[in-house]
């Protein structure tokens, strides 16, 4: 079946089997390899991307859900040039480890702040209470986010 | 510690940046053109043989290539452990079983164009077992049942390791002094984010490429090469990106048979497992029984110390063995303890196999002993601290037991220091007062561990290192490290940047590449930064002396010196003094190249010097829900002697991870099997880590007191800091019940059992 929908700011048409999971169509159809799985079943957040302005775990969508949504990537993120801010204090603060679940991460820490501007950090932990870590103790990447928030520049 | 300019600094990792944009690659992400997805089938009973395997319907299905079970692959045993030639182990692991010993043995495999077509041929495989066999399950049972998994049977392996007159002291001592405990840890998931991966490509004249993410290149070229009959230049193994390890990745056992399709089909040829077979197919930590016996003196003395330990290895050999030796070596390395003696057998159970986890032994052998120095403080009315500074070593004390020195060991220190931040003292009042009522009870705890610094004596423990000065003054530096996402290319650079003097930014670190880097034995055993950081920092200081001698030769020709004159050459900042005038490394290292028609390359081999011991001592304060048996951990004090941090911030995000992966062991980490040996928990919605929410603020302190054979006297953070974890955690659960729980994980369950 034929899909709409807009990617990292670009309209896509795609004509794909409706029961495809949108991991493997951002993964294999666009190269967008920031998407990572690791459980497959919505577990760890690897796979986190927004949609519709909200966080989701790409493992668990089919392209079918997707007709007409707006969904970004880390890639978009950096297109647009709103991942400087996250590089920048992702590395100040020690964030990032193997880094398997950094991208996933950084898209709930951009979900988070498109609603609320001023998370404290129990909020942070909450945003990312879906992103497993298994390298750096989740307190690194609290720091990192309160820091971008603190910065702010987002949303609302 | 101010005359370091890169050393002790927080500089970021090397490829954060592309980490986090999602640009760099991991194994996972890797393709080729005419890539092959190779697919497992792990099997669903635990235990039987294979009568008939029907892979008829699955060849038939289009896009399928080849399928594979054990009649048609080598059918050598090997042990994934099998890193230097000729290392005498138990070789019992086969590429494709006909013998099913566990839930996600390896059956068959299916090489596919796709990754769905290998998956839908799996399910299209039909294998008959004779008959479904006993499942081994109970340590106890397995180590008298007479019931063998293997020829050997079971236990497979028996050590023991004594000092003084155990015997003797236990006769002598009254009960009253004598504290017993018996203690299960769990079998751990390492929980890597990537899950396990691997690539294999045929290269023309029959060579082999393998792309791992692994942490020893040379132990999975060496058992490719053994297993498939080639020579060790006709297998090259490279360390590909890593979405984390934690030991998961350490012993060889998928590359083989990747390597195998690759040749047999001669199309490049990749496993990428999925979580359940990352959690059943791979490596455990292995699960312990331990009992324990401590004679302690009425003023708190440890008079000597009597441990008895099954080994559960699941299904195959693997570390088994070892594992329960390097649990040994560390029970005389904490404590000044007269007598002692440590026993163990080793069993095969129908479960995935042990292997290594970081800590190799270490969180649980001092679970085992930590929570029962507890009971021993409780029975004697002696502060729990107390009892542990009567007894701790000082800094190059003897190991009893006869391991190598200890070193300049602050463990002392370290728990003093804990036990000021964390207000030990107060806390432990305001206990008392709020008694053990009501539904929220506080309980702190504490616990010490000790682990190691590489290999030194016990087996081949060197680091060869390549290290070049291009003539823009950028380096090269040519290593056999593996990052497995610790930071350890920047720790590298950061040391090698101290030596010459250059911003580590201008440091190019390579990983290993069997074919183009120098050869050392691997990532573990805490041996990154220890030893191999030692040997970067020999290798550095050699291309320092390299340079100086090479602009001496230069210096004779610049212009306006006399021939006889002799001018002074120094490095001062970065830069090149040659009498009162200053170069660059770039001006001078390009003349050194066109005069003097010299590369600046140095080939340095180090091997390491002493083992001595890394500490930390940790402290729990932690809040039981005794409605719902729920443990919320409330405050953490986290301190490690590690002679001086290279990178603070590296250090304290080791000690955060390994907090948060040692909570996990302490309060609900575990694979658990039903009475029939099937698995119960096999992905994260039914085996649960510490999330965010879940993870308590870490406060880190680190005692900096120089290791005289580390790189600027540093020495291990990455395993230790995970090992007082469980029993630290388990001590503060503990207080606040008023009780001495022993089976982990501590799970809701466990505890309202205990409760009510």
């Amino acid at each position: 079946m034929k899909i709409n929908f807009i990617l990292n700011d670009e309209e896509k048409t795609v004509d794909i089997q409706p029961d495809t999971r949108l991991v493997d169509l951002l993964r294999e159809r666009f190269n967008l390899l920031s998407v990572k799985e690791g459980c497959g079943q919505g577990e760890c957040g690897a796979c986190t991307v927004i949609i519709d302005g909200k966080a989701v775990t790409s493992c668990l969508i089919l392209v079918s859900q997707i007709e007409g949504s707006i969904i970004w990537t880390v890639e978009g993120l950096e297109k647009s040039g709103e991942l400087e801010i996250f590089k920048k204090y992702f590395k100040k603060h020690g964030a990032v480890q193997c880094g398997y679940c950094t991208p996933g991460m950084v898209m709930s820490a951009r979900a988070l702040l498109n609603k609320n501007k001023h998370p404290d950090r129990e909020e942070i932990r909450k945003a990312i209470a879906g992103n497993l870590c298994r390298c750096t103790g989740y307190n690194n990447i609290i720091d990192a986010i309160t820091a971008i928030a603190e910065e702010g520049g987002f949303g609302v | 510690m101010s005359d370091l300019k890169y050393v002790g600094k927080s500089i970021p990792f090397k490829y954060a940046d592309q980490k986090i944009a999602g640009d760099l690659k991991y194994v996972s992400d890797l393709s080729m053109p005419g890539m092959l997805h190779l697919k497992l089938l792990t099997a669903g009973i635990p235990r039987g043989k294979v009568k008939e395997i029907d892979t008829t319907r699955a060849e038939a299905l289009d896009g399928v290539k080849k399928v594979y079970t054990f009649k048609n692959t080598p059918r050598r045993p090997f042990n994934g452990y099998y890193w230097y030639r000729d290392q005498e182990m138990i070789k019992d692991e086969v590429l494709l079983t006909d013998y099913v010993r566990h839930v996600g043995d390896r059956v068959a495999a299916v090489a596919a164009e796709s990754s769905e077509t290998a998956e839908r041929a799996c399910e299209l495989i039909e294998v008959e077992y004779e008959k479904q066999e006993k499942p081994i399950l109970d340590l106890e049972e397995a180590l008298v049942g007479g019931d063998a998994l293997h020829e050997k049977g079971n236990p497979f392996a028996e050590r023991e390791f004594a000092y003084g007159d155990v015997d003797g002291l236990f006769a002598k001592t009254p009960s009253e002094l004598i504290f017993s405990d018996k203690m299960e840890t769990p079998k751990v998931h390492h929980a890597a984010m990537e899950n396990h991966a691997c690539l294999a490509y045929p290269e023309p004249q029959g060579k082999l490429t393998v792309i791992s993410p692994c942490q020893l290149i040379f132990s999975v070229r060496l058992i490719i090469s053994t297993l498939l009959d080639l020579p060790l230049n006709r297998v090259r193994v490279i360390k590909g990106n890593m979405g984390g390890s934690f030991g998961a990745k350490q012993e060889t056992f998928l590359e083989p048979l990747a390597a195998f399709v690759a040749r047999d089909l001669n199309r490049p040829v990749k496993i990428f497992f999925n979580r359940r077979e990352s959690i059943l197919a791979t490596r455990t930590r292995s699960k312990i029984l331990g009992k324990v016996k401590t004679a302690v003196s009425p003023e708190g003395k440890i008079l000597g110390r009597d441990i008895d330990v099954i080994v559960d290895a699941g299904g195959y050999t693997s570390n088994g063995d070892i594992v329960s030796a390097a649990m040994a070596k560390k029970i005389s390395r904490l404590y000044r303890i007269e007598h002692q003696r440590y026993h163990s057998y080793s069993v095969h159970t129908t479960t995935p196999p042990g292997g290594p986890c970081r800590g190799y032994g270490s969180p649980q052998i001092h679970a085992l002993t930590e929570v029962n120095l507890d009971r021993a403080a409780a029975a004697l009315g002696i502060d729990r601290v107390e009892l542990r500074l009567k007894n701790l070593l000082h800094p190059h004390e003897k190991d009893l037991l006869g391991g190598p020195d200890i070193g300049n060991a602050r463990i002392i220190e370290a728990l003093e220091k804990g036990r000021e931040e964390f207000n030990w003292t107060r806390k432990k009042k305001a206990n008392q007062k709020s008694g053990r009522s009501g539904r929220y009870r506080r309980g702190i705890g504490v616990a010490c561990a000790t682990h190691v610094n590489g290999y030194y004596n016990v087996y081949p423990d060197f680091s060869g290192i390549n290290i070049r000065f291009y003539e823009d003054g950028s380096i090269l530096l040519n290593t056999s490290i593996h990052d497995l996402g610790t930071g350890a290319r920047t720790i590298m650079a950061q040391i090698a940047g101290e030596v010459l003097e250059v911003d580590p930014e201008q440091i190019t670190v390579l990983e290993g590449d069997t074919d183009r880097s120098p050869y050392d034995v691997g990532c573990h055993a805490s041996r990154g930064t220890y030893v191999i950081g030692k040997a970067v920092q020999q290798a550095a200081v050699k291309l320092r002396e390299l340079l100086l001698e090479e602009t001496k030769k230069l210096a004779k020709n610049l212009p306006g010196v006399k021939p006889e004159e002799k001018l002074e050459v120094v490095i001062e900042e970065g830069r090149i003094r040659i009498g009162s005038d200053h170069y660059s490394y770039q001006e001078i290292i390009s003349r050194i190249q066109l005069e003097n028609q010299q590369e600046l390359n140095v080939n340095y081999s180090y091997h390491s010097q002493a083992n001595p011991a890394s500490y930390g001592a940790h402290f729990v304060q932690a809040e039981v829900d005794t409605f719902t048996g729920l443990v919320e951990v409330k405050d953490y004090v986290a301190v490690h002697d590690v002679g001086q941090a290279i990178n603070p911030l590296a250090v304290k995000t080791q000690i955060d991870g390994g907090v948060q992966m040692g909570i996990g062991m302490a309060l609900m980490e575990e694979i658990d099997f039903d009475q029939k040996g099937y698995p119960l928990n096999t992905n994260f919605h039914d085996y649960h880590l510490i999330n965010a929410p879940a993870m308590p603020e870490i406060r880190v302190f680190l005692i900096e007191d120089k290791e005289p054979h580390g790189p600027y006297g540093a020495k291990s953070i990455g395993e230790i800091s995970t090992v007082p974890v469980a029993a630290a955690v388990v001590n503060a659960v503990n207080d606040a019940l008023g009780k001495f729980l022993t089976t982990l994980p501590l799970t809701p369950p466990r505890i309202i059992d205990a409760l009510y």
